[in-house]
């Protein structure tokens, strides 16, 4: 029977995951992508808290929330990307280093 | 319903804020000659018109929208903070003139302006898990895009990029640490949060407590830029247009203290001002002692070596983050009014040291200090300005600074010996601070050069805002009685559902 702390478990690694896609990733995209599995982990523990812990509904309604937020903040961050890629052709964040010191 | 329309009777700031930020873009479509000064007249009308009403809300405390936002006397204080800081950044920073700005889309920087103070407000007064992190969200994404807001330049989308990245992952990782604390507790509600929690946890769940507080701070660390979420802050300063480096220098830092302080107070701490410790459970002065210490210590070590004007002021405000958090260690009544004094001094020290660097910037179309010597001789107002701005920062006596500096470590020094220590690190702290703030007077005043540049111009709008801006460092003295009534009526948070 899959229940509450295999939920929370997936989510963990899903964070770790995502958390280690930033850290080592040199390419732009490549980041954001392991920024929406740090979103997406806390979204699975919002839903199967409110599942199996909480009994209501608050946290699928925040996971709803926190979808839309995503969805905004990855638009903005592709476009700046774009941006900074149309100025220097380069997706690679190790080379964004005008600004030192 | 019923409580839907009750809401937004309290709400009219926020209604305002809206319904001008629609106004400014729709205006703006409008291919007239004259539209920037429209724009900009709207801007300035609906902060103004935000600020009276927020002003008029009325004294006592409620919750609004079923209780996801908070509406409180301390509350209404920040409205004010961040509507006024709004309101100086608009007037101050005017784009005719500025070496940066001239040619960009006018309207959209202003209805970007708009949609930061309208989050701010969002932020500093959320009540509720959801709430918070939305307003979180909102106040960053949009910073994201203003920190862009010179498209062509290198340094500007660098900025972005970096802050974008950062934020991202602070604020998800703080999300993560929401969620926990969603299931721990069963309710996204701070007030219902604080009641769980005050009724006794296991050990099992004290460990994910504090596993929850760690990863909650990188959401509010990073807002306020406190060590160790500070890293973007030099850059993104230094890579933003100026105002906007003033703006989110002053308004979004002073927005994550209210709710750092909403959140620590109203979601976990026992109920009834005063009694601040936390539920036993966590040792939180000792934590926050240490991130306070670190955060102004490296802010100022870092100052010391720095050249460019932006750079040495984004290390200044990490600093004074540090003296910020001094008022939420204290975890008293004290401890937030000395925080609220601070943070109303810096408004006004912070940005007229940016606006004179602005200025600066705009005649000779430099930030490097090394460009500053002879400024004394070419624009005495200008450095006479400078020079009370900074020492302000430094909190020497006769000047705003020092009484936050003075209301903060009192609420520290009044905890007992125990604390003095914290006291002592502060005061060094100063000290260093102090250093690099006489070393730029020294280059604008004692230092020659810069003889053969061109006589300085300064128009008589900015020479207006500039004298408001002395003036807003030296009155508030004269006034005491005024702010010593209003902080203190201000100290009361909302704490119902």
């Amino acid at each position: 029977m899959i229940g509450l702390p295999h939920y929370l478990t997936v989510s963990a690694a899903l964070f770790t995951l995502g958390l280690l896609g930033v850290l080592t990733r040199r390419n732009a995209v490549n980041v954001l992508m392991g920024i929406e599995l740090i979103l997406n982990s806390a979204n699975l523990n919002l839903v199967a808290f409110s599942r199996y812990g909480t009994g209501n509904l608050q946290g699928q309604l925040f996971a709803v929330f926190v979808v839309v937020i995503a969805a905004a903040e990855v638009a903005v961050a592709l476009a700046i990307v774009l941006t900074l890629y149309r100025l220097r052709r380069t997706p690679n964040l190790d080379e964004a280093d005008f600004l030192r010191g | 319903m019923q409580e839907v329309l009750r809401s937004l009777h309290r709400f009219w700031p926020e209604v305002v804020l809206t319904v001008g930020l629609l106004v400014v873009v729709l205006v703006d479509t409008i291919r007239v000659r004259g539209r920037d000064v429209a724009t900009w007249l709207l801007t300035m009308a609906t902060l103004a018109a935000a600020f009276v009403l927020s002003a008029r809300l009325g004294a006592q405390s409620t919750g609004l929208f079923e209780g996801m936002l908070a509406l409180d006397p301390m509350g209404i204080f920040f409205k004010l903070l961040l509507i006024g800081s709004s309101l100086l950044v608009v007037g101050a920073f005017r784009f005719d003139g500025s070496r940066e700005l001239r040619g960009l889309g006018q309207g959209e920087f202003y209805a970007l302006m708009l949609a930061v103070t309208f989050s701010n407000l969002l932020l500093a007064a959320a009540n509720d898990l959801a709430m918070l992190y939305l307003a979180l969200e909102m106040v960053s994404i949009t910073s994201y895009v203003i920190v862009a807001y010179l498209k062509g330049d290198r340094l500007s989308n660098e900025a972005s990029l970096k802050y974008i990245l950062f934020g991202a992952v602070s604020t998800g990782a703080m999300l993560y640490g929401l969620s926990l604390l969603y299931g721990m507790t069963g309710s996204t509600s701070l007030p219902v949060i604080r009641q769980v929690l005050a009724a006794g946890l296991t050990d099992a769940n004290r460990l994910t407590v504090y596993v929850v507080a760690l990863l909650v701070f990188a959401g509010f660390g990073f807002k306020t830029a406190s060590v160790p979420f500070h890293f973007w802050c030099p850059d993104v300063y230094q890579g933003a247009p100026t105002p906007v480096t003033a703006f989110l220098s002053v308004a979004p830092k002073a927005a994550g203290f209210a709710i750092m302080l909403r959140f620590f107070f109203s979601g976990m701490a026992v109920e009834g001002t005063g009694a601040w410790d936390l539920a036993g459970t966590i040792d939180w002065p000792h934590v926050l002692m240490l991130v306070s210490v670190l955060t102004m210590t490296v802010g100022n070590v870092a100052a010391l070596t720095q050249t460019n004007m932006k750079r040495l002021l984004a290390y200044s405000s990490i600093a004074h983050a540090g003296y910020i958090m001094m008022g939420v260690v204290a975890l008293s009544e004290n401890g937030a009014r000395g925080m609220m004094v601070y943070l109303l001094a810096y408004v006004f020290m912070n940005l007229g040291a940016f606006l004179v660097v602005t200025l600066v910037h705009n005649q000779d179309g430099t930030f490097d200090l090394r460009d500053y010597p002879g400024l004394s001789r070419r624009a005495p107002l200008l450095t006479v300005a400078m020079a009370i701005f900074l020492l302000s920062l430094m909190g020497i006596p006769p000047l705003v600074g020092f009484m936050g500096k003075l209301y903060v470590f009192a609420a520290i020094i009044e905890k007992g010996s125990s604390y003095w220590w914290f006291a002592v690190v502060g005061a060094v702290n100063a000290a260093i601070a102090a250093f690099y703030y006489a070393r730029i007077l020294k280059t604008m005043i004692i230092d020659s050069g810069n003889e053969e540049k061109p006589a300085f111009r300064l128009p008589l709008a900015d020479s207006a805002w500039i004298v408001l801006l002395v003036l807003g460092n030296v009155v508030p003295l004269f006034l005491w009685s005024h702010i010593e009534t209003l902080t203190r009526a201000s100290l009361s948070l909302y704490a119902g559902r």
